[in-house]
Order: C-alpha cells, then structure tokens, then sequence
C-alpha cells in the first residue's frame, strides 16, 4: 500500500493531498469541539467537587474585560501562524497552547531542518508531528513534574511563601515589562509614566487595574501609531 | 495561613480535581497522537523519506524539552494561588503562563478580590475564575472551527512571499499592547507603593533587575539556551525575594 502510494504521479499526489487536507478539517472540527467541550465542563465539574457556584454576573464582566484584550490579539495569531503552521498543526496548536513561545518556534525548526517550504504538503506534514510531538513532550514533562510536586505540597502551602504566591502577578509584569518595554522602548514611558501618575494621583484606580489596563493599552496603541506614522518606529 | 485557606488549597488539590484535569489532558493527548499517526502515513503516502519524518519528531522532541521545563515552573509559581491541578491543565494544554497569571487576576478583580490571593480565594471565586480563563482563550479554536477550512482554502496553498523584513503596523499594534498592559501594572503597583504598600513594586523591579540580566547574558554572553527559561526564572527569582522582602516590609 505505501510502496503504491511513493509512486503516486504529480497529479495522483495532488489529488491525494486534497482528500487529505478535507479529512483534515472534518476531523480537526471535531476533535476541537470535544476538546472545547471538555475544557468548558472542567469549571462546573471543579464547582462540582468544590460545592461552589459560578457567579455569572462577575462571569460576564471578567470575561467582557478578558475578551477586549484576547480575543483581538487570538485573531492576529490566528492570521499570522496559520499560514505558517498548515491547517493539521493550526487545529492542534490552538488547542495544546503555548504558541508563540514553544509551538511555534519548534514547528519552524522542525520545518527547516526537513527543508519543507511554507504553503506545500510537506509543511502540512512537518508541522502537524511537529507540533504533536511538541505536546506530548509538554504533557509527560508536566505530568512527571506534578508527581515530583506532591510531595512538596506541604512546603509550597507553608505560610512562609505566603508573599510568594500573592506577589506572582507583580512578578510576571515586572519580568515581561522589561522585555517588552525593551521592545518599545521609543514610547513606553509615555503610558508608563502616565499610569504611574494616574494612580499616585488617584488611588481609588489602584484596584480597577482591569479597566486601566484597556485605557492605558489603547492609548499606547495610539501613541504607537503617532511614531510609526512619522517613521519614528523604523528600525 | 489560617484552617479555612489551608482547607481550601486541600479541596483544590484533592484526587477529584486531579482526575478531571487528568481525564482532560488525556483527551488532548488523544489527539495529538491521532493527527501523528495521520500526519506520518501522509508523509509515507506521498513519498516523503522515512528519515526526515522520524527527524522531525526527534528534532520536536528535543526542542521542546527545555521550555516545558519553564512551563512547568509556570505551574509552580501558580501553584500556591490556584493549588496544582488547575495550573498542570491551563498550562499543559490551550494556556500560557503570561495568559493565565494576567486573566486570573483580571478574573479575581471582577469577582471582588484585590488580586489573585489564596488569603482570599474562596471556593465560588475560584470556579468563576477558572470558567473566565477558559472562556477567554477559546477565540483562536473557535475561529479554527468556524473559519479554517475557509481561510486555508483561501491561502490556496500558495508558498507565502518574503516580506521586507520591515514591522507592519499589526506587529507594533500587538507590542503596544503588551507595553501598556505592563505599564497599566506597574502603575498600579506604584500607586500601592504611595499608600506605603511596597511590596508589589518591589517584586515587580527585583523581576525586572533579572530578567535584565538574563538579557544581557543572551545578547552579550550568547548564552541563547536562557532564552527558554527567562521569564519563569526572573518570577521565581522575584518571588523568593518577596518571601525575604515580605519579613521586613
């Protein structure tokens, strides 16, 4: 059978790619649905166990200001890697996570080192084990490091790391406002100093950082056009 | 920590939470071992060398181990806010830790806590949470299921052209937006610090000052493995100081 299949002519591969890329897409689609089925029932089946409720006021105001933020930014990764990815490894990235910092640069190394080039079958080919394989890694690595945690479960709830665990919010944005402000380092004092000034000057915004993260975010946006407009951002 | 958090964490790292993430996980795993083997006999089918397919997997394989590495730190760090089975799912499969540790605390606000705290964490809180973090992310699966077939067929298949090299617009757009939700943060941690609240701008510059260096160890030390590993160890870094800093402030 494969031995037939290696001597398929141009055409005859052609074709086959087709029924290949349509079995694809019938099988990706249902395969994201039970996983985003799956992934929603995980919330009620913890409030299940837990004995809690989900408060579908605070539900819809903390997914209002989530989906500000995300949803735009799921779309432009959703146009930039998919034609990167192929269609096979897209159903499965958006699905396994960690794109941009691990599916996606495996996927291109993989690629690169089979020579596969951006838009044929072999990228199609390439990028779906690549990216399956990059999973699987994730999953037995994590699996194998919450085992290894179990035992320093009494550790890590230890008052002592208390401000540890509460301060993990600080941490993240200290580290990823360095990188990013590095990035745009010819406008991120502008929104930085404002931010700092508004909430000096008005402490009562301290705790609206949700709505201060969409103010300040759209301002940036603008002031990021303003310097790309002049030529200020060319590098 | 009093009885009632400690119970808490013990509910939320309890065996039932676990065979849920795990039931999940596993389903994933399905799948990805499904679109290999049908990804490998397409390789076969269409003459592709049995090598380079099996160096792909290998090259993934390897690829991949040092940042997973980081995401498992990832679930460290949140694993004394949100217990660990949360965590070990968000961050195995659809989440990333800049993702989950950003939402949760925009959750945690709307639910009506200062942030993302067991000392305030209770069980109704916390599913709403975590249905908030699973909402939100769904929008690049949800455009796979309702648009790929039609975008795919749109790209027609056609080798991409080389751009300029120069950013688009979209590409400043998307670092502005990281920029000011930083900056919206940083902000907000020095307002807390003008109310004498100094320990979250401490952790935030002590996580700075290292991934700083950890920038300058990759850019002028070529030390480019760092790279896999920066933003989970500049958190830990700035943790174990807010343990250190939390005694004196």
């Amino acid at each position: 059978m494969e031995n037939k299949n290696n001597l398929l002519s141009a055409e005859g591969r052609r074709a086959w790619m087709e029924q290949y890329n349509r079995s694809i897409h019938r099988e990706g689609r249902i395969w994201t649905l039970v996983c985003l089925g799956a992934l929603l029932a995980v919330p009620f089946l913890m409030g299940m166990v837990l004995q809690a409720k989900t408060d579908m006021n605070s539900f819809l105001k903390g997914f209002f200001n989530v989906a500000i933020i995300y949803y735009p930014t799921s779309l432009v990764e959703y146009l930039i890697y998919v034609p990167m990815l192929g269609s096979g490894a897209s159903y499965l990235s958006f699905i396994t996570g960690n794109l941009s910092n691990l599916k996606i640069p495996c996927a291109v190394n993989a690629r690169e080192m089979a020579d596969a080039r951006v838009g044929t079958p072999e990228n199609e080919i390439i990028s779906t084990l690549s990216v399956a394989t990059s999973s699987l890694v994730t999953v037995v690595v994590l699996a194998l490091g919450v085992l290894l945690l179990q035992p320093l479960q009494p550790v890590l709830s230890n008052p002592v790391l208390t401000p540890a665990f509460d301060n993990v919010v600080p941490a993240l944005f200290g580290a990823l406002g360095l990188k990013y402000f590095l990035k745009g380092k010819k406008f991120a004092a502008i929104p930085l100093v404002l931010s700092c000034a508004v909430c000096i000057l008005v402490p009562s915004l301290i705790r609206q950082t949700s709505v201060l993260l969409i103010v300040i975010g759209a301002l940036t946006i603008g002031v990021s056009f303003v310097f790309y407009k002049k030529g200020a951002l060319d590098e | 920590m009093d009885v009632m958090e400690k119970s808490l964490l013990e509910k939320l790292n309890s065996p039932a939470m676990y065979l849920i993430v795990g039931g999940v996980i596993a389903l994933v795993v399905a799948m990805c071992v499904y679109f290999m083997v049908k990804s490998w006999r397409a390789g076969v089918a269409v003459g592709m060398d049995r090598r380079v397919l099996k160096k792909a997997i290998v090259s993934s394989a390897t690829f991949t181990v040092l940042p997973a590495f980081s995401v498992l730190l990832g679930v460290v760090a949140l694993s004394g806010s949100m217990g660990i089975p949360l965590p070990w799912l968000r961050l195995s499969v659809i989440g990333n830790l800049q993702y989950e540790v950003n939402v949760a605390q925009i959750a945690a606000t709307s639910v009506g806590l200062s942030g993302l705290k067991i000392t305030e964490l209770t069980a109704d809180a916390f599913v709403t949470i975590a249905l908030v973090m699973t909402a939100g992310i769904l929008g690049g699966a949800l455009l796979c299921l309702f648009t790929l077939k039609a975008y795919a067929k749109k790209l027609g298949g056609k080798p991409k052209a080389a751009g300029s090299g120069k950013k688009s617009f979209g590409d400043w757009a998307m670092i502005a937006m990281f920029v000011g939700m930083c900056a919206a943060y940083i902000g907000s941690y020095a307002g807390q610090a003008a109310q004498k609240e100094y320990l979250p701008l401490a952790t935030a510059l002590i996580a700075a000052a290292a991934m700083a260096l950890c920038e300058v160890l990759e850019r002028k030390c070529g030390m480019k493995w760092l790279e896999n590993f920066d933003l989970a160890a500049s958190m830990l870094v700035a943790m174990g100081a807010a343990v250190l800093l939390g005694g004196v402030m």
